[in-house]
C-alpha cells in the first residue's frame, strides 16, 4: 500500500509541477471563452451589409417605410428604385447595388409569395436572412396599414402560444438550462477521458521505452505500478478540475461584488441555473462519473501502452477501438439530450462504456424526474463493475506487456494474455 | 550458509521451456557467475528470483525461508540488462524514489544516497536530469540505485556494458567490497574473461537447464586436457618411450599433452634424464571461454521455438 502511495506521489508531482500543466490549466478556460466569443465575433464580422435595389410592382412599398426600417436596422440597406426594371436589372452593379429584388403585384387571396434575390455573387444564409426579415417587417407594417389596425390590435395579432416542458416530479427543472449543463458536463468528461487516458498510455510507454519498467517491477508488483499511475494521473485531472471550479467561483463572486451591467447578467444566469438544477447532486454525480469513467478507460489505455513499443503509430492503431467507444458515446449523448427519456438515452446511460458521458448529459434534467433512482443506481453499479473488470483485465495485459519487447501484439493476443492462468 | 536455493524450478512459456528443472545453491558472500548463451533462460531464471515471475513448478528458498516475492524484494537488488531511468526526473529525486520503493525510510535513503554519491564523486549531480548524463555516468547511477538499500542478494546482468576501463574497475572494486561485507552477488554475463576474474563459482545454463555448476578452479580442472607448456633448451626428440606428445609450439615454448597413465613428474624426469635445460614448466588450463564454447557449440545459436 505504502508503495502505491509512492508511485501516486511521483506520478502526481512530476505532472503537476510541469509547466505544461500550469499553462494548460490557465489556458483552457481562456481558450474556451475565446472560442465562444471568437465564433460570435467572426460570425458577426463575416456578415455583409447588402445594398439591395427593390423594384416594386405591387405599389405598396414607399420610400418612407423603407427609410424608417433602414434607420432602425443597418444590417442591410434597401432602396426603392423607380427606374425601369430592365434598366436596373442590367446595371445594378454600376449603380452600386449588390443585387435586386422584384416585388410582384400582390394577390391577397393567394398564399405566401416567393421572391428572388438576384445577385452576381453567392451570399450566406446569415447575410440574406437579415435582409429577409427587414423586408418582412416592412411588409407587416404595410399589412397593418391596409387593414387599418391600431397598436392594440397589432399586439393581439402577434400574440403567440409558447409551450415549455415542465416535469411534475421536478417542478424547478428547466429544459434549456439542463441541456446546456448536460452538454458541458458530457463534453468535459469526453475531453478528460481522451486527454488523460492518452496521458496514461504515454506514461506507460515512456516507462517501457526508457527500460525502467523492469527496474521498478523488481520492487513493486506490475499491478501496483499500473494502478499507481492511473490514480496519480486521475488526481492530476481532478486537481485541474478543482482549479477550474475555483476559477469559475472567483469570477462569479468578483462579478457579483462588482455588480456591473454585464456581470450582473451573468450572475443572474448562474443564479437561475442554481435554482433550476440540483447543483450538489449534479456535482457529486459528475465527480463519480468522471473518476469511474476515467478508471474504465485509463486502464485500457494503460494496457495498450504496455503492449506496444516506442512507435506512436502502433499505439494509435491499437487504441483506435477504445477511442471509437468514447466518440460513439458523444454521438449517443447528442441523441440522449434531444430525448432524455427515450430508449437510446436510457440504455446508453446504463451500459458502462457510454454511461459516464450519456448519464451526465441526462442528470441535469432532474433526478428522479427524468432519471429514476433505479437507473442511476444501476448505471453506477454497472460502471463500478465495469471499471473493476477493465482494471483487472488491463493488469493482466500490463504484467506481460511491460516486459515484452518486439512485435506489437494484436488485440486477440492481448486478450489471450489476460485470460491465461497465472 | 546458503542464501539462495532453487529447487527444480520450471517456467514454460507458450512456445518455449524457458527454464526446465533448474536446481542451484548460492552461498552467502559468494560471487556467483550465471552464464549461458543468448536465450538460454537466464533472464527468466533471474526474473523468478527477483519475484517478477512466479515459477510454474519448484521452490525458491531465500535466506532459509520460502521466498516471499512481496517482502523479500527489499533484500534484493537487481540491475537488469534492459535498464534505464526516468529521463526527465532529477537525479536526487529519482534515487530517493527508487530507494523508497525498496522500503527505505526517507531519512535513511537520504543518508545512504549522500554516502554513495560522495564515494562515486557524484555530489554535484543531485539537481541534474538523467538526460544530461553520459551513458557511463547513468550506468554508475544505475549501479548505485541497485545496491543502495544494502541488499543481501545483488543480481547484476551485464553490469559493465558501456563502461570505460576506469569506471569498470570502480564498479568491480565495489562488487568485491560488497561481497566482502557479506552481500551475495549473482553476476550474469557473456564476457568470460570478466567471469574468470571476478567469480568464485559459476553455473552454465543452456536451453533452460544447468549443464555445468561448480567453482571456477574445479571447472577448469574438470575440463583440462593434460596440456603443459615447457620452455626448455635441447628438447629431446619424441619417440615411443616419451611420456608425452608434442602438440605444438607457442611463444618458443613446446605445448605437450601427457600420455594416458603418466604424470607431470614423469615428464620432468624424462626431460632431466635427457639433459634438457628446463626454464619453465606450466600446466595449461582451459579458459572458461574455451569451456563455454565447447559445451555450447553444436547447439543452435538461437533457441528454436518448440511445443510445450
Amino acid at each position: 500500500m505504502n508503495k502505491i502511495w509512492l508511485i501516486i506521489k511521483r506520478e502526481y508531482l512530476t505532472r503537476v509541477r510541469k509547466k505544461t500543466f500550469i499553462i494548460s490549466t490557465l489556458l483552457f478556460p481562456l481558450l474556451y471563452l475565446g472560442l465562444i466569443f471568437g465564433m460570435g465575433f467572426i460570425a458577426d464580422k463575416s456578415k455583409q451589409n447588402l445594398k439591395v435595389a427593390v423594384i416594386d410592382k405591387s405599389g405598396y412599398f414607399t420610400d418612407e417605410n423603407i427609410a424608417y426600417q433602414n434607420s432602425i436596422d443597418d444590417n442591410s440597406t434597401l432602396k426603392l428604385v423607380k427606374d425601369s426594371a430592365e434598366n436596373v436589372m442590367a446595371n445594378f452593379k454600376a449603380k452600386g447595388f449588390d443585387g435586386y429584388i422584384v416585388i410582384p403585384a400582390i394577390n391577397w387571396k393567394d398564399g405566401d409569395d416567393s421572391l428572388f434575390f438576384k445577385s452576381e455573387k453567392s451570399y450566406g444564409n446569415a447575410t440574406t436572412a437579415a435582409m429577409e426579415s427587414k423586408l418582412n417587417r416592412i411588409w407587416s407594417s404595410i399589412k397593418n396599414d391596409s387593414l387599418r389596425l391600431d397598436t392594440e390590435k397589432q399586439v393581439i395579432l402577434t400574440k403567440k402560444l409558447n409551450v415549455t416542458p415542465k416535469n411534475i416530479q421536478d417542478e424547478t427543472a428547466n429544459a434549456n438550462t439542463a441541456e446546456g449543463i448536460g452538454y458541458v458536463a458530457g463534453f468535459l468528461i469526453y475531453f478528460i477521458l481522451l486527454i488523460y487516458g492518452s496521458q496514461v498510455m504515454m506514461g506507460v510507454m515512456e516507462e517501457k521505452t526508457n527500460r525502467i519498467a523492469e527496474v521498478i517491477v523488481s520492487s513493486v508488483k506490475p499491478f501496483q505500478m499500473m494502478l499507481g499511475k492511473i490514480l496519480g494521473i486521475g488526481l492530476v485531472a481532478l486537481t485541474q478540475f478543482l482549479l477550474w471550479i475555483a476559477f469559475v467561483l472567483i469570477v462569479y463572486n468578483v462579478g457579483k461584488a462588482a455588480g456591473g451591467n454585464i456581470a450582473s447578467g451573468v450572475v443572474g444566469n448562474i443564479q437561475g441555473m442554481f435554482a433550476s438544477v440540483n447543483v450538489p447532486l449534479v456535482l457529486s454525480c459528475f465527480a463519480f462519473y468522471f473518476l469511474a469513467g476515467f478508471f474504465f478507460y485509463a486502464s485500457l489505455y494503460g494496457a495498450i501502452g504496455s503492449a506496444v513499443n516506442e512507435d506512436m503509430r502502433e499505439a494509435q492503431s491499437l487504441s483506435f477501438p477504445i477511442t471509437m467507444l468514447v466518440i460513439i458515446s458523444i454521438a449517443l449523448m447528442t441523441a440522449a439530450i434531444s430525448d432524455p427519456t427515450g430508449p437510446i438515452a436510457v440504455w446508453a446511460s446504463i451500459i458502462p462504456f457510454s454511461s459516464p458521458i450519456v448519464m451526465m448529459a441526462r442528470i441535469p434534467y432532474g433526478v428522479p424526474g427524468t432519471v429514476p433512482w433505479w437507473q442511476l443506481g444501476l448505471s453506477m453499479a454497472l460502471l463500478i463493475l465495469g471499471f473493476m473488470f477493465t482494471v483487472w483485465f488491463a493488469g493482466k495485459i500490463y504484467r506481460t506487456g511491460i516486459l515484452m519487447y518486439g512485435k506489437k501484439p494484436s488485440w486477440k493476443e492481448m486478450i489471450k494474455w489476460a485470460f491465461r492462468k497465472n | 550458509m546458503t542464501l539462495l536455493e532453487l529447487k527444480n524450478l520450471k517456467k514454460y512459456f507458450a512456445t518455449q521451456k524457458a527454464v526446465d528443472d533448474i536446481s542451484l545453491k548460492v552461498e552467502q558472500g559468494q560471487i556467483f557467475g550465471l552464464l549461458g548463451p543468448n536465450g538460454a533462460g537466464k533472464t527468466t531464471l533471474i526474473r523468478m528470483i527477483t519475484g517478477i515471475f512466479y515459477p510454474d513448478e519448484g521452490e525458491i528458498i531465500f535466506d532459509g525461508k520460502k521466498f516471499d516475492p512481496i517482502k523479500d524484494v527489499e533484500y534484493i537488488g537487481y540491475m537488469p540488462e534492459e535498464r534505464g531511468l526516468y529521463k526527465k526526473m532529477k537525479i536526487g529525486e529519482q534515487t530517493m524514489y527508487l530507494a523508497q520503493l525498496k522500503g527505505l525510510k526517507k531519512a535513511d535513503a537520504l543518508a545512504k544516497i549522500k554516502q554513495w554519491f560522495i564515494k562515486f564523486e557524484m555530489e554535484g549531480w543531485w539537481n541534474k536530469k538523467v538526460e544530461d548524463l553520459s551513458k557511463g555516468m547513468s550506468q554508475k547511477l544505475q549501479f548505485v540505485t541497485t545496491v543502495l538499500h544494502n541488499p543481501k542478494l545483488i543480481i547484476l546482468d551485464e553490469p559493465f556494458s558501456g563502461l570505460d576501463p576506469v569506471n569498470s574497475n570502480l564498479i568491480k572494486d565495489e562488487i568485491y567490497n560488497l561481497a566482502k561485507n557479506g552481500a551475495t552477488i549473482i553476476f550474469s554475463t557473456h564476457r568470460m574473461e570478466q567471469v574468470e576474474e571476478i567469480c568464485d563459482h559459476i553455473a552454465l545454463v543452456n536451453k533452460g537447464s544447468i549443464i555445468l555448476d561448480g567453482t571456477v578452479a574445479k571447472v577448469k580442472q574438470d575440463f583440462k586436457e593434460n596440456l603443459f607448456s615447457i620452455g626448455a633448451d635441447q628438447m629431446p626428440a619424441v619417440n615411443g618411450e616419451t611420456p608425452f606428445d608434442i602438440v605444438g609450439t607457442k611463444a618458443e615454448k613446446s605445448v605437450v599433452r601427457i600420455k594416458e597413465g603418466k604424470s607431470s613428474n614423469d615428464v620432468l624426469q624424462y626431460l632431466l634424464q635427457n639433459n634438457a635445460q628446463i626454464n619453465s614448466f606450466n600446466e595449461i588450463l582451459p579458459s572458461l571461454n574455451d569451456i563455454f564454447i565447447k559445451l555450447v557449440e553444436g547447439t543452435p545459436t538461437a533457441r528454436q521455438f518448440q511445443k510445450v
